[in-house]
């Protein structure tokens, strides 16, 4: 692997997504002033787990010659880390109007 | 050099080096890469069909139109040719100048192997030889080596004094060591050497049916064989069976329908020779003995593959190997008295998955491969040996689509599911949960077609038009070798 190698580039993006993701969730969390509860955490961390699967299976697929399994592994794993989103972002918003109305 | 079309495509292989030069050159421009990337080109298709495209050379590395050595044309004089290097004594002008280096080394390298020195020891000349020299241009008249091995005398000729000696030569015992440390011994020099994986079998009274049937034991001290007679001997003694993967190329099958691109299949033989020489010039210069090590000189490689455990037998008839699929070729075999430790067969759930995969058997043009989900006790035919509950194939049909106009077919290893490039986490995930939960084995076959492997590749993409320093050495896959 030579110094500028373009699979570095794009393993240094994922880290750049899921790093400013977690800012900005980080953010988000302070300003409305929640605090994650314990489940919570865990789909956080599972749904980063999965989305760092999603991009590692992604990028080697295309070095393997494979761009058709690149792209299903995008929607195989990219699906359930959506559901975990949505079921995150309701919870949250779930605590988050509770809060509101109390 | 690209047509106009060609601008506008962009092929697999390109689309991580496109994205990824256009990104890069993104991420660089701060550097300053960026304005050295687009200097002089319109767009990044220029630059890339530009005679400095054509070797790829670092940013920082310029072509000059004169060598930084200084040269003078007008006076260079024609050296003679490598026969007045000081490799031939009478380039010396004093011969005996040459004798004395010539002597102080053999004296220097035996009193190293003597003293067990660190890099210098008896195994470490060994493998040296192996490599040096054996390639087969010393070991017969042909690449393959012959029954017995090297078997030739040290050249005191040569410029190289120490070549092909053994023990005896040194003046030491042959090599001492544990079984389990001969047996590491043997598989670090048969990764320099080129195997991709090996295994040990010790010849017992079954392993030895393993074996052409045209070879016998004798009560002799070493082998011999009479070939005009038909007649291989191997000594009444301890032996064991060197058994070495050697890798063939998956990059290079994915460029023909063939799957096969320019026998990438069969260019595994060559090196499997090549290879076989240099194992048996290593364990000769251990002071062991070495037999056959060419491709098909001792037995069955499946078989042998099966007992080293270097993989299991699959629905195809051929060796499956959790790490390299079916795509090797061949499971080498020598034979040798150096003790080893036996490596013990394996079960990584690969003959149960065959069970339920048959995807070997259904993308089999010739329909050799039988679709029968259990394995079976078969044989009878000349061709086949009884003896093995297997997925017996119709052999001749095999051998009738290959002759009949497609040699390098390599269908069968190509799409197997276990024949993977090792790059994504996700195949040994798939792999993991075939060796520990079979009850998905249904499931991640219907996955690897939805997913697209072992479909044909694309024929518009070819290898000649690749930077050819993107084409892997050997055209071995870095990620499997």
């Amino acid at each position: 692997m030579g110094l500028v190698s373009w699979i570095w580039f794009w393993y240094v993006l994922v880290g750049f997504i899921m790093g400013g993701g977690a800012v900005i969730i980080r953010n988000l969390l302070r300003s409305s002033q929640l605090k994650l509860v314990w489940y919570e955490w865990i789909l956080m961390i599972i749904s980063y787990a999965l989305f760092l699967f999603m991009a590692q299976t992604f990028i080697a697929s295309f070095q393997e010659f494979e761009p058709k399994a690149a792209w299903f592994s995008v929607i195989f794993i990219g699906i359930p880390i959506l559901l975990i989103a949505v079921v995150l972002f309701r919870s949250l918003k779930k605590r988050y109007t509770k809060k509101l109305n109390s | 050099m690209a047509n106009k079309k060609d601008h506008s495509t962009v092929g697999r292989r390109d689309f991580m080096k496109k994205l990824g030069m256009g990104a890069g050159a993104f991420g660089l421009g701060a550097a300053g890469f960026a304005g050295f990337a687009a200097d002089g080109f319109k767009d990044l298709d220029e630059m890339m069909e530009s005679p400095l495209a054509e070797r790829k050379l670092p940013f920082w590395v310029k072509e000059v139109d004169e060598p930084t050595v200084k040269i003078d044309w007008e006076n260079m004089e024609i050296f003679h040719g490598p026969e007045n290097t000081l490799f031939n004594p009478a380039s010396w002008e004093n011969p005996q100048d040459y004798m004395d280096i010539y002597n102080r080394n053999i004296a220097s390298t035996k009193k190293n192997v003597q003293d067990n020195v660190p890099g210098l020891s008896l195994k470490d000349r060994a493998l040296a030889d192996a490599n040096c020299w054996g390639w087969g241009g010393r070991s017969g008249a042909d690449l393959a080596p012959p029954w017995s091995g090297a078997d030739v005398k040290a050249n005191p000729k040569w410029e190289h004094p120490t070549m092909f000696y053994t023990p005896e030569d040194y003046g030491v015992e042959k090599h001492q060591g544990t079984p389990e440390e001969n047996s590491k011994m043997l598989r670090s020099a048969g990764r320099i050497m080129g195997a991709s994986d090996m295994g040990f079998v010790k010849l017992d009274e079954k392993t030895k049916k393993l074996l052409w049937g045209k070879i016998t034991f004798e009560d002799v001290e070493k082998g011999y064989a009479e070939p005009e007679n038909n007649k291989f001997v191997l000594p009444n003694k301890e032996l064991w069976a060197v058994c070495s993967v050697i890798p063939q190329s998956l990059w290079m099958q994915q460029y023909s329908e063939r799957m096969s691109w320019a026998s990438s299949n069969t260019m595994s033989y060559s090196r499997a020779n090549i290879y076989g020489n240099r194992m048996s010039v290593f364990l000769r210069g251990l002071g062991y003995q070495a037999y056959g090590g060419d491709t098909e000189s001792i037995g069955r490689s499946v078989g042998f593959g099966v007992m080293a455990g270097l993989g299991e037998y699959g629905r195809a008839g051929i060796l499956v190997s959790p790490k390299y699929g079916t795509d090797i070729r061949t499971v080498l075999i020598t034979i040798t008295d150096l003790p080893l430790a036996v490596t013990k067969p394996i079960d990584a759930g690969i003959t149960e998955f065959c069970k339920t995969c048959k995807k070997c058997g259904e993308m089999c043009p010739s329909g050799a491969i039988s679709m029968e989900e259990e394995p079976f006790w078969g044989g009878g035919a000349a061709y086949q040996a009884k003896g093995i509950k297997g997925w017996y194939m119709d052999a001749k049909k095999c051998y009738s689509y290959m002759l009949g106009g497609e040699p390098d077919c390599s269908r069968c290893q190509t799409v197997c599911p276990f024949t993977k490039f090792d790059e994504a986490v996700v195949h040994d995930l798939i792999k993991l949960s075939i060796g520990s939960a079979p009850a998905l084995n249904s499931a991640i076959r219907k996955m690897d077609d939805v997913f697209g492997y072992g479909e044909e590749p694309d024929l518009n993409e070819t290898p000649w038009d690749l930077d050819p320093m993107d084409i892997p050495l050997y055209g071995l896959d870095k990620s499997r070798s």
